[in-house]
């Protein structure tokens, strides 16, 4: 039989250097691909993502592997870039990241990928997947998976009413699971991937931490090994997320206002760049420090307050709109919910209101923001989640 | 990873000699005094300095005060370039330096031809009543092709004394960027004819970020770097003297070895070009193979990807380089292989190879082994 063709997306960086290389050790055939995304044109200097390139393919030649570069630009800068520039005009604070494995890796990259010849793809990212290819993942073990697992979409819901065909055409959706490593899990940006795109997906180094991955990509003399991590938005690059937005709204400056008091504080150079919960960069004097406690974009002021208790801080009814599952609906009960990449779990109830999802969280939780996302898992299973109204 | 690298990308930066290391260590601890300062021992450093610019301009046959020290070929040529206000002709395959630079002023870029070699013709036709210079470069960085830079000299010349006929004021310079090909060229100023030559030191053995800019006493040059008047106020700053130095000494190694090694590196040059086009009749070789320099070689391997081979002959311990470094930052086919209109395919396969004084006879064989046995398996996994 033929080797199941793999196209691996390779960033340069360490993570999907080894992702890559585990890969081609477990037999696959393999292809590395650099996903060419959009960068802002800074005229006179080098492209951001040349490095990075010469990385990749520099690892994928080590490897014996095929190399080819994606060019995903256009639809990048339309479905991620002018997401994030969209919603920060209207006052929330996107996740850029997100929309990216929604719309570029696990759709653009996925098709692609395909339309190439490739059986399967896979990335770097830490998480788990079950479908057909993955076979033993020791560290979950609920029978409830397993049968999720081969009784296909629907599985993980009550409501069972599928059409045959669906069904028959939709075998074995994938189940995304939270990663080994539980302060590298990355299933918070993974959310908004489609079940489907999920049985031709591999996560090779899920199962792994970050200093196992480091450890392994060491042994194997992959010259990314000791790579920093990617810091931040990837296209903004060296450019700050300010200098980045002031080239694509135009910002007006406006008051910041006590939010008890209702006193003019002090100014600040655009409301578009002010965070629920931000206590730096307010030009407020006086010693005691502010925190972002609201906006008003029509009205292009900033709200604040001292207190770090502030009720509008500090939240334990959240609705969530633009809900997506990855599997199936979910019944109404209770589960756990990341409100941040790298949060803690956090238990809550949740319950439907029409399409939107209404979570009532244990304890209340700090900084809950408008446009962010909150993800929602049962035990290891990530279900999917929503965004923040 | 493998520690001694066959290196074969002098055209990119050079090793400084270790007689240039030599006479440049003094200048960092026991005498590093700034030679503005009035007592001896700063004075005599001033005249070291001094005495090593005097070297630098003997060797091009100009004279001290004709040199301005930079740091290095880049800065010499904004200076060129920032010192005129009139229409400028550059040819299509010089350095982004110069070309980014002629953008900035009223310019005409003229094309080379399929060898890669500027047509003196295409020169005089693009010049203009308005035209105040053209620059291009001895020998150009990827292709290693010599320019007929004495010719258009003669066409500056004449365009000179037609301009003192007819009354037109506008001066007329020809600056030459002859960074590349200094240890295997003549760049005695006034048998190339130049009104203005760039030197770079990083590429003949001597150390990086020094550079000079000679200027013919006639020509006019704007300050680039305001300050304390250094190099008669055109670049102000404290003066690099170690750097000096080791550049003059650096020079005076690439002019006195200059003929035996233009010899030596054009033996293993071929040497490694017959054998590449034995064993893979189907490369291309890219530039005129009669004018260009001794250690350079263009060669490509067509179906083959050049970036791909390159790290694999990384791995091997071989370094080469794909075109010219800033057309492989870019992942685009770099502007002088568009130039010479080469294919993709072709221009995809190429490699640079640059022979300099780290290659001898033993590991250009062996590299040359490498390079052949790493390709033919490229090929073979290409097959399947």
């Amino acid at each position: 039989m033929a080797k199941t063709k793999v196209y691996v997306g390779m960033s340069g960086g360490v993570d999907s250097s080894l992702a890559a290389s585990l890969l081609v050790e477990q037999g696959y055939d393999v292809t590395g691909v650099y996903m060419k995304n959009w960068s802002q044109d800074l005229p006179g200097m080098k492209c951001p993502w040349a490095d990075d390139l010469a990385d990749a393919k520099r690892v994928a030649v080590r490897l014996g592997i095929d190399f080819k570069v994606f060019d995903f630009e256009k639809g990048y800068k339309q479905k991620v870039v002018d997401y994030m520039i969209d919603e920060y005009k209207l006052g929330r604070t996107p996740n850029p990241d997100i929309m990216c494995n929604q719309e570029v890796k696990f759709k653009l990259f996925l098709d692609a990928a395909l339309a190439d010849g490739a059986d399967m793809i896979a990335t770097g990212h830490y998480a788990m997947v079950l479908n057909e290819k993955t076979e033993k993942l020791q560290s979950v073990s609920s029978e409830r998976l397993r049968a999720a697992f081969d009784k296909g979409p629907g599985a993980l819901s009550n409501s069972g009413c599928r059409c045959p065909e669906e069904a028959a055409s939709n075998l074995s959706a994938g189940v995304l699971l939270r990663a080994v490593d539980d302060n590298k899990d990355q299933t918070y940006f993974l959310y908004r991937v489609t079940g489907k795109a999920l049985t031709k997906t591999l996560f090779p180094i899920g199962e792994f931490t970050k200093p196992q991955v480091r450890k392994m990509a060491e042994n194997r003399n992959l010259v990314t090994a000791a790579k920093k991590d990617s810091q931040g938005i990837c296209f903004v690059g060296q450019v700050g997320i300010r200098e980045f937005l002031s080239g694509y709204v135009d910002l007006k400056s406006g008051d910041i206002i006590d939010k008890k008091t209702g006193k003019v504080l002090g100014r600040h150079d655009g409301a578009i760049f002010y965070t629920l919960g931000q206590r730096h960069g307010l030009d407020v004097g006086g010693g005691l420090p502010y925190y972002v406690v609201g906006k008003d974009m029509a009205k292009n002021e900033v709200y604040v307050a001292s207190d770090l208790n502030h009720d509008s801080l500090w939240l334990d009814n959240v609705d969530l709109a633009e809900v997506h599952w990855i599997n199936d609906k979910p019944q109404v009960g209770d589960y756990q919910v990341r409100l941040r990449h790298r949060a803690p779990l956090v238990n809550a109830q949740l319950t439907f209101s029409g399409n939107d999802v209404k979570l009532k969280l244990a304890d209340p939780q700090r900084v809950i923001t408008p446009g962010q996302s909150v993800v929602i898992y049962d035990d290891q299973i990530c279900l999917g989640g929503g965004i923040v109204i | 990873m493998i520690k001694n690298f066959i290196y074969l990308d002098h055209a990119a930066a050079t090793p400084v000699d270790r007689r240039v290391f030599d006479v440049m260590l003094p200048y960092f601890s026991g005498l590093f005094y700034n030679p503005s300062s009035p007592y001896f021992p700063a004075v005599q450093v001033r005249r070291d300095y001094d005495n090593a610019k005097k070297t630098l301009a003997n060797l091009i046959g100009g004279k001290q005060d004709e040199i301005i020290i930079t740091a290095g070929a880049t800065e010499s040529i904004n200076l060129v370039f920032n010192s005129v206000s009139g229409h400028v002709v550059v040819s299509n395959i010089e350095h982004h330096a110069v070309l980014n630079c002629a953008k900035k002023c009223p310019h005409t870029i003229v094309l080379v031809d399929g060898r890669g070699i500027i047509q003196v013709e295409v020169i005089a036709a693009a010049i203009t009543p308005k035209t105040q210079l053209i620059s291009v470069a001895l020998a150009n960085n990827e292709l290693g092709t010599i320019q007929p830079v004495r010719d258009i000299a003669e066409i500056v010349k004449k365009e000179r004394m037609d301009r003192l006929k007819n009354g037109n004021k506008m001066p007329i310079y020809l600056h030459v960027d002859a960074s590349q090909g200094v240890g295997q060229l003549n760049v005695n100023v006034a048998r190339l004819g130049a009104d203005l030559l760039t030197l770079n030191s990083g590429k003949i053995y001597g150390p990086k970020q020094v550079g000079l800019l000679w200027a013919a006493s006639f020509v006019k040059l704007n300050p680039q770097i305001i300050g304390g008047g250094q190099e008669r106020g055109i670049r102000s700053g404290t003066e690099n003297v170690a750097g000096v130095i080791g550049f003059a000494k650096a020079l005076e190694l690439a002019v006195d070895h200059q003929s035996f090694e233009q010899k030596r590196l054009a033996t293993l040059r071929d040497y490694m070009q017959n054998n590449l086009i034995k064993a893979f009749p189907e490369a291309v070789i890219s530039g005129s193979q009669k004018n260009r320099l001794a250690g350079h070689l263009h060669i490509s391997f067509p179906g083959i990807d050049g970036e791909r081979l390159l790290f694999i002959l990384e791995d091997r311990g071989v370094l080469v380089a794909t075109g010219s470094a800033c057309a492989a930052n870019k992942g685009t086919k770099s502007h002088v292989l568009e130039a010479i209109s080469i294919s993709d395919e072709i221009a995809n396969g190429s490699i640079r190879i640059t022979l300099g004084c780290l290659s001898n006879e033993k590991n250009t064989r062996q590299a040359c082994k490498i390079i052949i046995s790493e390709l033919k398996k490229e090929y073979e996994r290409l097959r399947k």
